[in-house]
């Protein structure tokens, strides 16, 4: 735990968190008001209680009792409702600010490229965009209001104590620094006895989740007993570790009790005193007792929200060196038009790595793709075939400008893609992936990713045309079939030709597939080929080919090897060259024959 | 009581004071007032001790007693937990019961213990106020009494309403994560469709809703507070009021008033703790179903009295063994039928999902056959205790998993005790002694929860070394040289051989290299054997298994090409 980096509130991150409050200014000023005025009214009311008793109870006057009591009343009916419109103002302040945060940190990231998602666990960004962003409300709606106004009412109590009589004041002040300093020495030794507890609970749960998931190994090992030993063991560290904050807790509330009684004891003795002497009444001294109790709840609040503020702030760090971090795709301020496209593809002396830091001048480095060079024309169908690694699905992950090469160039009708819109390009461009991603949601969603332009007569066009609609239409919800997460509920066949409907209904110029390697039954591989078939019709095609028909069929086959072309032609010209692609070919036939 | 007295007493002394002013005997009873309001203050603070102490024993017995319970109640689920055989965690999600393991002991442990405490503290100090009360004036103590039902049925209204709300929003929060997690694992869909603004509304969509669940609750707990207070300010001046009028009246002393206004602060805090007490008690109950679940779990695999083997050989034989997994229609094993001798090899060679697994787990009981008897030397294993079977059997299963621990620590995790020399050939055996040598720490480096900071050949190796060093009488490997290269495979292999003849070994596996020199090979496809027989016959049927030979032998030509 970076304790150095604790220097706690850092000036500027809590000044710019604060910005998030700008646009809701005026409530936090309404909030303001409201925690200043419930910081007097509470102290009011002890002292309406000691003129109540001093003026009308000891004089005996009844009316007077009770208008006081009527006034008392309302006081205390109004200092409820102030508080309770003070809380809910606070806490909608901070969502509504928090909701912006989160929605501006969701689309900084969404606009990320695939780079940074290559480096990113997904597991760290759910946690920003959720849990840091959470533990910030805690800052911005109650932190700042409350704590300045339990600074309020302490100084408002203070100052009634004072007014009523000074010399009691201090009596009960005096008590207060023995109250801080128990609070102090409390919170520090509970601190470290905390950490400890949180060591504990981290050792059990981890022992209990390896365990749980590895509990064959333990059964088969025939380890239960010793696994039992161990687990008492941690078990009981962990009791123990919680047995001593206990104790630091029991010890600590009659504590407070006992300060808070010592100045009640003061206020009798000496209130007593100075009663005789006339110099006090007896409303005052009751006054007193009220205040003695009030005065130490604010400042026991004031500790905790200091803490909340500093862990609060941790969070706020992270989620500010995500949004100043930018790795996107840059765009041209002023792209190419590229409404209309006719489909002609070139790669020319492409150089790419993965890595960004690479010497674009050194060809001796790891590159990926090597001076590759081919070009497809439109209605085209060029097929990729390749060892795994060889780079193919690098030149698709290239052609929709997921990165950016080092050298090179690549155009589509002539048109370098670097000078079109992103969203421009790949509108043209229709993706189907082998690893197909299925949104839970309906049928539909998926086939047109909720876009309200494609009509449901388009949608069932394409699924008809594909040959999907048949298995669609078997389920009783049809379109509106419920696809649970990643697609789990549907065959993997089904799930390929949902993505070809995906593809064909957003009917682009151009189509880029990564084809699947595992096997399909053979009725839907029919259906698969089929609908490949209409798909590329008319089009320009990209294939990552693992299937026969797919090779055979293709009007240009490019074999890559380690990053470069090493030949290219028609099925034909290849296999009468008998060399690389032979080879693969045999692969894959041999493959597919013995799985048929 | 203490304070009322002295207020009381503050009067007489006021006016007995200001009778004797001006005369001699007015010093005297100063210091003697002095001293007796002396001795009030501090007959108070002793009785802030006492009670203090007596609070410092409660929360040192009561809390600390809620520990050891929760001490006990997680070894009982921990121990049977470990009872609890292979089909339990088949069916039960590993995040579920590793909730019910953590989060519901805590509930349960945490409304009980304070529960208690609260619920006799409350009880106390109710009576022992109530009792004094009403002996001073029955009137004032009824009129004083009006809110307190109030306080607590609102307090238990208002802590209902939390739990309720407070479960909504979890809820929501949940299904914000899941948006988000989904929406960033299609990311490439998303951009390739250009989606991202449609993904970015609906997101704002749910975030919008976690947001209003968020004020609900803020709602809740916003009023919490204020209605609190105010019912204890009401009570204050209900005090006040009719006190007042009852000390106008005289039929009460403003010492009175003084002590009624303690006694209502203090019981206001008890009071409304057991609003809170019931709804705990609700939560750990549901909590403690929770537990229950596991509690009542039968173990499928339920161990017999029966005799050990005494010269145990390692002969397995299945004779039409059938096994369906709970929740499935198709049966992954389908009347499988095998002999492999003592001493032999035998090969399992399959698709995935053909049922290989599920037949070797079959060997050490992990899962018992639904008809069929599995038999070792010749004896069912039902009738073999389930210790002594495992006992005999070395595993090495296909997902490798080492436990946080040492290396040396993970090897002999079968074999409690082992010496050093032992551990060390089993490592050499694996393949593995030269590189654990090289790591700074040698045999006692630690690595991580499945092994992390090992390479996964490295980690499969370790796993083979740990079932070694049993000197098992059968050996299973399922698919344990997967993530090797051909040559780590070769010389593991070739160290198993020298165990052949020796023990009965089992190999899982997809490469016809590791799979070749098997005394007897069985091909299995949907839980039904379609190949059997060794290498060479294999190969002349021409079916699925010599289909698979030749595209590894291409394979490898291809990689030696480029």
């Amino acid at each position: 735990m970076s304790e150095e980096k604790k220097k706690g509130l850092d000036g500027r991150l809590l000044r710019r968190i604060i910005s998030y409050l700008e646009p809701y200014k005026i409530w936090v000023g309404v909030a303001f008001i409201t925690v200043l005025v419930v910081a007097f009214l509470g102290p009011l009311r002890p002292k309406l209680v000691q003129i109540t008793i001093d003026q009308d109870i000891v004089t005996g006057d009844l009316e007077g009792l009770r208008n006081m009591i009527m006034l008392l009343f309302g006081i205390l009916v109004a200092e409820g409702l102030l508080s309770f419109v003070n809380a809910y103002l606070t806490q909608w302040i901070g969502q509504q600010a928090i909701y912006d945060l989160r929605t501006k940190l969701y689309r900084h990231i969404q606009r990320q490229s695939l780079r940074f998602f290559d480096t990113t666990p997904i597991g760290r960004l759910i946690t920003r965009v959720t849990s840091d962003v959470e533990s910030l409300s805690q800052v911005l709606s109650a932190g700042v209001v409350t704590i300045l106004g339990d600074l309020f009412k302490l100084i408002f109590i203070s100052w009634f104590m004072f007014s009523l009589n000074w010399e009691l004041a201090l009596l009960t002040l005096a008590v207060m620094p023995l109250m801080v300093y128990a609070t102090f020495w409390f919170k520090r030794k509970v601190r470290v006895a905390y950490r400890e507890t949180r060591t504990q609970v981290a050792r059990l749960n981890s022992f209990l989740q390896e365990h749980i998931s590895g509990m064959k190994i333990v059964q088969l090992f025939g380890r239960e007993e010793e696994e039992m030993n161990r687990f008492k063991a941690i078990n009981d560290e962990h009791r123990q570790a919680h047995i001593r904050t206990i104790f630091y807790y029991a010890l600590f509330f009659p504590l407070v009790d006992l300060v808070a009684t010592i100045a009640l004891g003061l206020v009798i003795w000496f209130g007593g005193l100075n009663a005789m002497q006339g110099t006090l009444t007896l409303g005052v001294l009751i006054a007193f007792i009220q205040y003695a109790r009030q005065f130490f709840e604010p400042i026991r609040n004031l500790s905790d929200q200091f803490n909340t503020l500093q862990s609060a702030m941790a969070g706020a760090e992270r989620i500010f060196d995500l949004l100043d971090s930018d790795s996107s795709i840059p765009e041209e301020e002023s792209p190419v038009d590229f409404k209309s496209v006719d489909g002609r593809i070139e790669f020319r002396n492409v150089w790419f790595s993965y890595d960004p830091k690479i010497d674009s001048e050194d060809d001796e480095a790891d590159w990926i793709l090597r001076d590759v060079s081919f070009s497809v024309n439109p209605g085209q169908s060029l097929a990729i075939v390749g060892a795994t690694g060889a780079g193919k699905s690098t030149v698709i992950n290239l052609l929709l400008r997921f990165y950016d090469i080092q050298r090179g160039s690549i155009l589509v009708d002539g048109v370098d893609i670097t000078s079109i819109s992103l969203a421009d390009l790949r509108s043209h461009i229709g993706l189907v992936l082998q690893d197909v991603f299925l949104f839970s949601g309906t049928i539909r969603d998926n086939i047109t990713l909720r876009n309200d332009e494609i009509t449901d007569e388009r949608m069932k066009r394409a699924a008809a045309s594909i040959g999907a609609s048949a298995f669609i239409e078997r389920f009783s919800a049809q379109y509106d079939y419920e696809v649970r997460e990643r697609g789990m509920s549907l065959s993997h066949g089904q799930r390929q030709l949902l993505s070809f409907v995906r593809a064909l209904v957003y009917a682009p110029r151009i189509l880029v597939l990564d084809e699947a390697t595992s096997s399909v039954d053979t009725e839907t591989e029919e259906a698969i080929q089929n609908a490949l078939e209409r798909l590329m019709k008319d089009r320009t095609s990209v294939a990552i080919a693992h299937r026969l028909s797919t090779i055979q069929h293709a009007d240009k086959i490019l074999v890559m090897h380690r990053g470069q072309v090493r030949e290219s032609g028609s099925h034909q010209e290849l296999i009468s060259q008998d060399g690389l692609y032979r080879k693969l070919y045999e692969l894959q036939y041999q493959e597919q024959k013995a799985l048929a | 009581m203490v304070v009322r007295q002295a207020i009381d007493s503050i009067p007489r002394f006021v006016t007995s004071y200001r009778a004797f002013q001006g005369t001699p005997l007015e010093n005297y009873l100063y210091t003697d007032y002095f001293f007796s309001l002396l001795t009030f203050g501090l007959m108070i603070m002793a009785l802030s001790v006492g009670s203090g102490i007596f609070s410092f024993l409660m929360r040192q017995t009561v809390v600390v007693a809620s520990r050891h319970i929760e001490y006990d109640l997680r070894n009982r689920l921990y121990d049977q937990l470990q009872n609890l055989s292979h089909d339990f965690y088949l069916k039960h999600a590993t995040g579920d019961l590793i909730t019910r393991s953590t989060s519901d002991i805590e509930q349960v442990r945490r409304y009980i213990g304070p529960a208690i405490m609260y619920t006799t503290r409350a009880l106390v100090i109710i009576v022992v106020a109530l009792s004094v009360m009403f002996v001073i004036s029955p009137k004032l103590t009824w009129y004083t009494l009006i809110p307190m039902p109030f306080l607590a049925v609102s307090v238990g209204l208002v802590a209902h309403l939390v739990h309720s709300r407070s479960d909504a929003l979890q809820f929501q929060y949940s299904v914000l994560t899941s948006r988000v997690q989904e929406a960033l694992s299609g990311i490439r869909v998303l951009k390739a469709y250009s989606r991202e603004k449609v993904e970015a509304e609906a997101f704002d969509k749910e975030s919008a809703d976690y947001r209003k669940k968020s004020l609900d609750l803020a709602f809740i707990e916003a009023a919490w507070r204020p209605v609190f207070l105010t019912l204890v300010g009401v009570s204050t001046l209900i005090v006040v009021w009719v006190g007042g009028t009852l000390a106008i009246a005289g039929e009460i002393t403003i010492g009175n008033i003084a002590e009624y206004i303690i006694y209502v602060a203090l019981m206001t805090w008890p009071v409304a703790s057991m609003g809170f007490v019931i709804t705990m008690v609700q939560r750990a109950a549901a909590s403690m179903d929770r537990l229950n679940e596991i509690f009542d779990a039968e173990p499928g695999i339920v161990t017999t009295e029966g005799e050990a083997i005494k010269e145990a050989k390692g002969a397995i034989a299945f004779e039409a063994v059938s096994f369906r997994h709970p929740a499935s229609e198709v049966k992954a094993l389908n009347s499988v039928s095998f002999a492999a001798p003592a001493g032999s090899t035998l090969a399992v060679v399959g698709r995935t999902g053909s049922g290989k697994t599920t037949l070797v787990e079959m060997i050490p009981r992990l899962l018992d056959a639904e008809s069929g008897t599995v038999r070792i030397d010749g004896r069912d294993v039902k009738s073999i205790p389930v210790d002594v079977l495992r006992s005999m059997i070395g595993y090495v299963p296909q997902d490798v998993f080492l436990f946080s621990d040492t290396v040396a620590e993970n090897i002999s995790f079968g074999t409690l005790g082992a010496e050093q020399s032992l551990i060390e050939k089993a490592a050499l055996e694996a393949d593995l002694l030269d590189n654990i040598s090289s790591f700074q720490d040698g045999f006692e480096t630690f690595v991580g929860e499945r092994g992390i900071t090992l390479s996964g050949g490295q980690k499969q190796r370790t796993s083979i070394a740990r079932a070694l060093i049993r000197q098992p009488r059968i050996l299973i490997l399922d698919d344990a040289l997967s993530a090797v290269d051909v040559g780590t495979e070769q010389t593991i292999l070739g160290h198993l051989k020298k165990q052949f003849g020796k023990r009965t070994i089992v190999i899982v596996s997809h490469r016809i290299s590791a799979v070749k020199d098997a005394d007897h090979i069985i091909v299995l496809d949907e839980g039904q054997i379609i190949e059997n027989g060794n290498h060479d016959s294999l190969v002349q049927e021409d079916g699925f298994y010599a289909a698979l030979h030749h595209k590894q032998l291409l394979e490898r030509e291809l990689e030696e090409l480029a």
